[in-house]
Formats: structure tokens, sequence, C-alpha cells
């Protein structure tokens, strides 16, 4: 993650742009476009770029205009298949998620110590109904969202200071806008790459169509007119209508700046249909206007196993998401007869199935869990190649939950590997020390008389967790230690984290890419996160009062987080790494396989798509597919 | 019986109004709310989302209130002729299962005709063949058909098409039709598709429904009546038709007002697996997303169904059978 920091180093990739931009002088357009040009439907193709339009790089060559990308969706709860499809932010991630780049806005600069950022808007950029966008689009959003306490009671996290005050947006120009914060934050970008309406939630938007939006707005709109809207979408507050209104695929028709618009279709609609933006602001190395896929079309699936076997069909064009890592030897069979290749990239980091324990557990076994020796000892006790042959169909490798080895936090192999070798003697070994008494049938006595006796809860997400989680067991038990595992629905689950009632839990390690920003699974007061010490993040939350107070070393990642949050890059590297190593050395959370494809990184696509990078960033930050650039995607003719 | 009809009819709204508390009630019970499984939901799709913005969408949806004036708020919108408010399709309810409704009672009442049509013939056919080679060939083809579960069935019979023929048969319409206005091509594209979800879910229904027509058949055919008939030279064939079958068919013409709430609520599995746009499925997500309202329309829309159908039950057995009258009477 090579956020780069200084202004300097982005006057380079600025002025390659202005070159592109004087080359699109002779900017080519879709086929459908140049007809409705020539019938005086529609602007000619450089009165609707911007001046200096965006120059995608495209993966292998200058594609052609055409067809129509198939995906498919799971209804109106998967809104997040189109938000990771278009990606319509003012900054992204790059394909490698190594760093911020420009998109919709061209640039931005920021001051020496990082309170100050400007952020530089394209002159002549418009809306997909072919109005101006301009500062006043992000005013809007400042002043009549995140400040309308209707709107946004709670403002937003990234948005303010430390003193809990909001921080300031002003106009510069009508293409710059200044933030100013009270103090350093260097995690603005990595916030405003994440601005785009995700999870379809208005807390996750910068730039807003302001001439559509203020019919909505009782601030701008009459009250009868409003009134009426209301009723007829059938909602009781203005604000319930406001918060479908200001995303594109929940409205259907409010106008985007990605480079597909749904055309009336919305994610409730058993077919969301979203079709190439006349106005997108970008164009390829050639200057022809991106898109070049004229369509993409989501269909609904009830069902994840249909949708499953419809992608071994080769009924869709391209997805990873709800592809199950289970599908992929059948995929793999089918590859040849039914038109798709099937293409994996692997997660950004962590493990793909960790046990967690929770450090404060208040049962007697507690007292175990909060033991080093004992967490070290059920990591070497776990046989982690049967795992990775077994769930994860010999992909991936064993690890800790620590970045990749290409990420610059990643703290060494002599941490990503610790204790992850397959040594039941030893393991038993340390545990004699621990707890050598042991019951008639052979499992570990806790001193008060009690077999030792660990719940492992599981929720059947993304991989074979069940199978994994079974697995540990069989592996425990050899070594004398009892253990269960506990599938409970997904919601029932989640209750239980916060109210310190799971003992131990199997999910994934996600979040390495992204330790200093969003909810990190290694920062205890994150919510949601995994069952890692729920009585310390009460302890934080009162300020001390209730809860339980963290020991040293967990009390030392929330000094770091704490500390990353305003420092330099350099420092923040060397923070991160210091965080891994602890994070590895402590064992909290054992390590099994990571690096596979196991979260939507099983992908089918069509046999003709291309420009597909064979390696990718795959994390929801980046908004994989979306930080590959599905514009520049195409069908070979 | 007028005056029967009518007694039921005005104990009905109190039953509903019973119902939707139970309903309401249960659908709230487990733990936590809508926004606590939509959070569980984006977690378990890789993101994540905070603590404060759920708050905020608490607040937004009314989630926050107390449960009683959720619920005085869900049946006065009711009381007025508005289904209600989806949270998780943010869409009117009413928009939502409008063809929805219309789908499910197409797919039941296909599957309804279908059971009939072939299971009165192989009942009839295995009663006054008894022990044949015929009887023997369908007993075990019933047992077989009432002991698969019908998702079973459909998988297999999916995974056949796909290896065999290359296509998924999932779901009502072609890709092309799926949410194109009603038009004479759409309808004939339904049935190319409909028969196949109409044959799985048939299959369960006609092996129970052959079953027990036999067993009505053949108490009717020992009956001193047909020696009777026999001896007055009546051919076999219209004798069987004329009389047994039709007191055979009386118990089972009885319970078709069952069917009603069955016809909706009898393929969620089926309808899941194979990706039907039907009633079911929906019902089944609202269930798990604790989207209440929803949940709460469409069980309220099964109960009404059910009493309705209890009613028709009780009204064609009281006309079909004169020895059950009413008490008061």
């Amino acid at each position: 993650m090579n956020i780069i920091l200084n202004p300097i180093r982005w006057m380079g990739i600025l002025g390659l742009a202005t070159i592109i931009g004087a080359a699109s002088i002779s900017a080519k357009e879709a086929p459908q476009f140049s007809a409705l040009v020539k019938a005086g439907k529609l602007p000619p193709v450089n009165e609707r770029l911007p001046e200096i339009p965006l120059m995608l790089p495209v993966v292998d060559e200058i594609g052609q205009y055409g067809g129509v990308l198939r995906r498919a969706f799971l209804g109106p709860g998967d809104h997040n298949n189109y938000t990771r499809v278009v990606y319509d932010a003012l900054v992204r991630f790059a394909p490698d998620g190594s760093q911020v780049v420009p998109h919709i806005a061209s640039g931005w600069e920021s001051n020496a110590n990082f309170t100050e950022w400007i952020v530089r808007l394209r002159p002549g950029a418009k809306w997909s109904d072919g109005q101006p966008f301009t500062a006043d689009d992000i005013m809007f959003w400042y002043n009549d969202i995140l400040l309308n306490k209707e709107l946004m009671p709670g403002g937003a996290n990234w948005m303010k200071n430390k003193d809990g005050s909001t921080a300031r947006v002003e106009k510069l120009s009508d293409y710059m806008v200044k933030w100013s914060y009270k103090q350093p934050n260097t995690a603005f970008l990595l916030n405003l790459a994440n601005m785009d309406g995700a999870d379809k939630s208005i807390s996750n938007l910068v730039f807003v169509p302001a001439h559509y939006l203020k019919q909505f707005h009782p601030k701008y709109a009459s009250k009868a007119n409003l009134k009426a809207k209301i009723k007829a979408a059938g909602f009781d507050t203005w604000t319930q209508l406001f918060a479908i209104e200001a995303l594109p695929h929940l409205s259907g028709v409010r106008p985007g700046m990605a480079g597909w618009i749904p055309d009336g279709t919305t994610v409730s609609d058993r077919v969301f249909r979203i079709k190439r933006n006349p106005y997108f602001v970008g164009v390829d190395p050639a200057g022809n206007q991106l898109p070049y896929i004229d369509e993409v079309r989501f269909t609904f699936f009830a069902d994840k196993e249909s949708l499953n076997l419809a992608a071994v069909s080769g009924e869709i064009d391209f997805q990873g998401r709800h592809i199950n890592m289970s599908t992929y030897p059948v995929l793999k069979e089918n590859e040849g007869q039914n038109n798709y290749r099937v293409m994996t990239w692997p997660t950004f980091g962590g493990s793909d199935a960790v046990v967690m324990f929770n450090q404060t557990w208040q049962g007697p076994e507690g007292e175990f869990f909060r033991n080093k020796q004992f967490r070290i000892a059920l990591s070497y006790a776990i046989d982690r190649d049967a795992i990775k042959e077994l769930a994860f169909f010999g992909l991936g490798e064993s690890r800790q939950g620590v970045p990749a080895p290409f990420h610059p936090y990643y703290p060494g192999d002599e941490y990503a590997f610790k204790y992850t070798q397959y040594d039941a003697r030893k393991a038993n070994k340390i545990l004699d020390g621990i707890m050598p008494k042991k019951g008639s049938d052979g499992f570990r006595v806790m001193p008060n008389g009690k077999t030792l006796d660990i719940e492992i809860g599981v929720v059947p997400a993304f991989g074979a967790w069940t199978d994994i989680a079974q697995l540990i067991v069989e592996n425990w038990a050899e070594i004398g230690v009892k253990a269960h595992v506990e599938v409970r629905e997904r919601t029932v689950h989640f209750a239980m984290r916060p109210a310190n009632e799971l003992m131990a839990e199997v999910w994934n390690e996600d979040t390495t890419g992204f330790p200093f920003s969003g909810q990190p699974k290694f920062d205890p007061r994150s919510d949601p996160a995994l069952t890692f010490a729920p009585l310390v993040a009460k302890w934080y939350a009162t300020d001390g009062k209730q809860g339980v107070a963290p020991e040293p070393a967990i009390r030392r990642l929330v000094e770091i987080i704490d500390e990353a949050k305003t420092s330099s890059r350099n420092r923040q590297v060397a923070l991160a790494k210091e965080l891994f190593r602890i994070w590895a050395d402590n064992v909290w959370e054992i390590g099994t396989v990571g690096l596979t494809p196991m979260i939507q990184g099983v992908l089918v696509a069509n046999k003709k798509l291309r420009n597909i990078p064979e390696v990718a960033g795959n994390d929801w930050p980046l908004r994989t597919p979306g930080d590959t650039r599905l514009e520049q995607y195409f069908y070979a003719k | 019986m007028l005056q029967y009809i009518i007694k039921r009819l005005l104990i009905l709204p109190f039953l509903l109004f019973i119902f939707s508390i139970i309903a309401f009630i249960l659908i709230q019970a487990p733990p936590g709310d809508f926004l606590t499984s939509y959070m569980a939901e984006l977690a378990a799709s890789g993101s994540s989302i905070e603590r404060a913005q759920i708050d905020a969408l608490r607040a937004l949806y009314g989630l926050d209130q107390p449960l009683y004036i959720q619920y005085f708020k869900w049946i006065g919108r009711l009381l007025t002729g508005d289904l209600g408010f989806s949270l998780d399709w943010q869409k009117p309810i009413s928009e939502l299962i409008g063809e929805r409704l219309a789908l499910t009672l197409a797919l039941g009442v296909g599957t309804f005709i279908f059971t009939w049509l072939v299971a009165i013939p192989i009942g009839i056919l295995s009663a006054t063949r008894q022990y044949s080679f015929f009887d023997y060939f369908f007993t075990v083809f019933n047992y077989i058909g009432v002991a698969t579960p019908t998702f079973m069935t459909a998988l297999v019979l999916m995974w056949i098409a796909f290896k065999y023929y290359g296509v998924s048969v999932t779901g009502l319409f072609s890709p092309e039709y799926i949410d194109a206005v009603w038009s004479w091509d759409r309808t004939v594209d339904l049935l190319k598709h409909l028969w196949l979800p109409v044959v799985i879910l048939g299959l369960d229904g006609t092996a129970r429904l052959a079953r027990v027509m036999r067993a009505n058949l053949l108490d009717e055919l020992k009956k001193p009546y047909m020696e009777m008939a026999r001896a007055k030279g009546m051919s076999e064939w219209r004798l069987v038709m004329k009389y047994p079958v039709r007191l055979a068919l009386n118990p089972l013409v009885s319970t078709i007002g069952w069917y009603l709430p069955l016809i909706f609520s009898g393929s969620v599995i089926v309808a899941t697996v194979m990706n039907l746009p039907t009633i079911g499925p929906m019902l089944l997500r609202a269930l798990i997303s604790q989207d209440m309202y929803l949940a709460g329309t469409i069980i309220l829309i099964y109960m009404i169904l059910a009493i309705i159908g209890t009613l028709i039950s009780d009204i064609l057995l009281a006309w079909l059978d004169p020895r059950i009258r009413m008490e008061d009477n």
C-alpha cells in the first residue's frame, strides 16, 4: 500500500493526462453515440468529455466497442455487486492496491503536515444527463447531506476532527475543493477512494448531482411537491426518499459519473441494467471514450447454488462474487466446452481461515486463552497441509494473519510462518507444562476438575470453515485438547460477539492491507470485528469505567493504530510492521492457510473477454474487480 | 347453510387480528432486527459498515421504536389497504408481490391439475387391477415419489439437463422475457419453463393422491351394490366410473380447499433451488433478513388463504355429504 503523499510525484501523472487531453481533440466514441450525434440528439464527443479527460491505461490492447457483460446478483441485499463493478469514486485504488490514483477527480495536493487537502476536479466534466459537474456538487453533499442532522445525525467518521467536530470543506473555485482537518489526516485519500455509495449508504458519498437532488431536499423543494413525491414512493419521511434518490442503483434515474448508468431499473428488479454513460470522463490511450462494453446486466438469482450452476453452464460473462470456491473443480471441468475460462485472484494477504480466541472470556477456559504458551501449542498442533489440500484444493500457503509478501507492511517470513509448522510433539510438551492432568478419556482437565472443552463458533460464510474447524478439532484431540464446533446462523453469531458470548470462532483475517482505516480486526475497538476481546472494546468505549483493561501487548496495538492515522508514510510502514510482528508473535488469532482465492477470487470470464489482468489486488476496500477498470474490458470479435 | 357461512365470515377479521399479532411477534422473535441481519450479511460478503451508520439507519426506518408501535404502524397501513413497505427491497410490497403471486398461482394451479390428471387414473387402475403388475409398478413408483424430497428431484433433473443438454433449467422465463411486459410470446415462454417445476412438484402430490384414491375405491368395490349392478348386466367400465369412483372422490373433493394455502406455501425449497420468481423464496429471504413488514404481509396473506380454504372445505363437505349438518340446526 504505497500511498503517495508527495504531491510533487503526482505532477508527472497529471502532465501525462494533459498530453492525452490534447490528443483528445480527435476523441472517438461508440458507434451508437455517433449515430445520436449525427441525429442531433447528443453533443459531439469532444464537448461531452472534460478538457482533460481521464486516461485509463489498458491491460493488453486497445479494445473494440460493443457487447453485454452478463453478471448475476442475489437481489436488493447484493447492491455492492454494482458498487464493485462501477467503482464510482473521485479517486480509486490502483489495480494492484498499492496506491491511490486520480479518477473522476484529476488530482490532489496536501500541505506539509497533512491537515489540508485540495481536490481538483476536471473542468468540462459532466453528469450522465449532460449537466456540468463542479465543486458545487461536493458542497451540496457537505452542506445539505453531511451537515444535515436529519439525514446524518451521527455525521461520518472520516470527516471528524479529533475533538468530535466536523472537518471544514470549502469551495476554492468551480474545480477546486479544500478539506481542512484540525489534525494531520493521512488516511484522507484511502477514505476518499471508498466514498462511492458503498453499502447503499449516503454516509459513503462525497459528490452528488445537486441539480437532481434538490427536488428531494426540503431546503430547496416546495413542501407540497416533496410531500407528493414521498407519498407516491410509499415512504413516511423525506429522509427515506432522499436516501434512495441519492444513489444511482436504488433510484434508477439519478444521474451519475460512472462508466455505466442505470437505465431506470434498480437492484430491486429481477434484471438490473446499467448502460454506457455518454459523458464518462475516461478515454483509452488511443483517445477512444470508455467504456468499451455497451451494457452490464445483473440477473437476479434467489439462491447462490443456482447462480453457481449458471456460471458452470456459461451464462455469466465475468464474475467472482458469489462463485463458491467449492465450485472450482466443476468450473475447471467444464471450462472448455462452455465458453469461459477460470481465473484466480488470491486474497489480499492475511489468512483465509483463522481461529480467534476471546481474550476476555469470563469462564474458567479464559485463563488458558490468555496464556500465550497455550495458544502457541494449539497453533503447532494444526496440520495446515491437510487443511490446504482438503479445504482449499491445494491453493494458497500456510501462514499467520499478516499482509502478503509483496505488501510494504509485510513483517517478514519469520513472522508470517511463525508457529505454523505441524509439530504435535512440541505442542504436547508445551501443554504438559501448563495443564498436565488428563481425564480418563485422555482429554486435559482444568484446575477446577472439569475437562477443558473449547467451543468453536462457525458461520458458514465464505469458505469450507465448518470442515476446517472439524479438522482442527481432530488435530487438537491428538494433543488432548477437547473442542467442538458450533455452527450458527450468521445474525445470531454476530449478536453473540459484542455480548462476549463466543469462546472462540473461525473467520478470516482480511484486513491486513488496511490496518489503519475501516474496521481492522487487530483493533480491539473495531465494530464489527472478530471476538478478539469484547470486554476490552467496552473498556475503551467507556473510558475505562466498564469492561476489562487490556494487557500491555493489546494496548500497544491500539497505540500503533492511533499514531499511524496521523503520521507520515515512512512512519506508517514502520508502525505497521511492528503491529504485525506483535500480532503474529502473540497468536491471539491462529492463522491456517492464506493467499487462496477464497473470497470472490475464483472467477469465470467469457473466453472472448479481454484486458482482464491475470493478477490483481483482491479486497473490499479496492472494490475488486472495480480496481481492475472494467471500463477497459472488451469483447474480441 | 347461508347463516353458517356468514357466521364463519364474520369471525374472520377477529381471527386475522389475532394471527397478525402472533405473526408479528414470531417474526421479531429471533435476536436482532433487520439491521443487525443486514450488517451480518454485509460482513459475510466482504464489506463492513460502521455501527454508527447502522444506528442512523435504525432511526431512519423507525426500528428504534418499541415493538407495539412498529406493529400498529404496519397494521394501520394494512387497514388503509396499503400493504406496507419492504425494508430490504426498498419498495412498496404491493409492487413486489403482484407478479409473484400470479406466477405462484400459475405454478400452483398447474401442479394441482397435473396431480389430479395423473393420480386419479392411476388410482382407479390400481384399485380395479389390484395386485397386478400395473398396481405393483405404480405402488413402487408412488413410494419413490413420496420418499424423494422434491428439491432432490429438482437438483437431479437440473443436473441431467445441464450434463446432457448443456442448459440450466432455472427460472420461469428466458433471459429476454424476464422483465418484459406481458405478451403472447412471454406466456408461451412461461409455459415452456413452467412444466418442469410442475412435474417435480406434482410427483410428490401424485403419489399421495393416487394411494388415497386406490384405498377409497377398494372400499367401494367390495360393497354389495356392485354385485347387484353386475347381476343386472351393467358393463364393468361404466359401473366403476358411475358409482364407486364418484363415491371414492368425495373425501378428496372435500379437501380441495386445503390446497389453497398449499399452492402458495408448498414450493418454497423447489422454487429457491430452481430460482423461480414465486412468492416462496421471497418469504424465505424476508424471514432470514428479518424484513418484518414484508414477511408479515406475506404470512398474513397465507393465513387469509388458509381460513378461506378451510371454509371452502367445510362448505364442500356439507354440500356433498348430507349426513354432515350444522349442530345447531
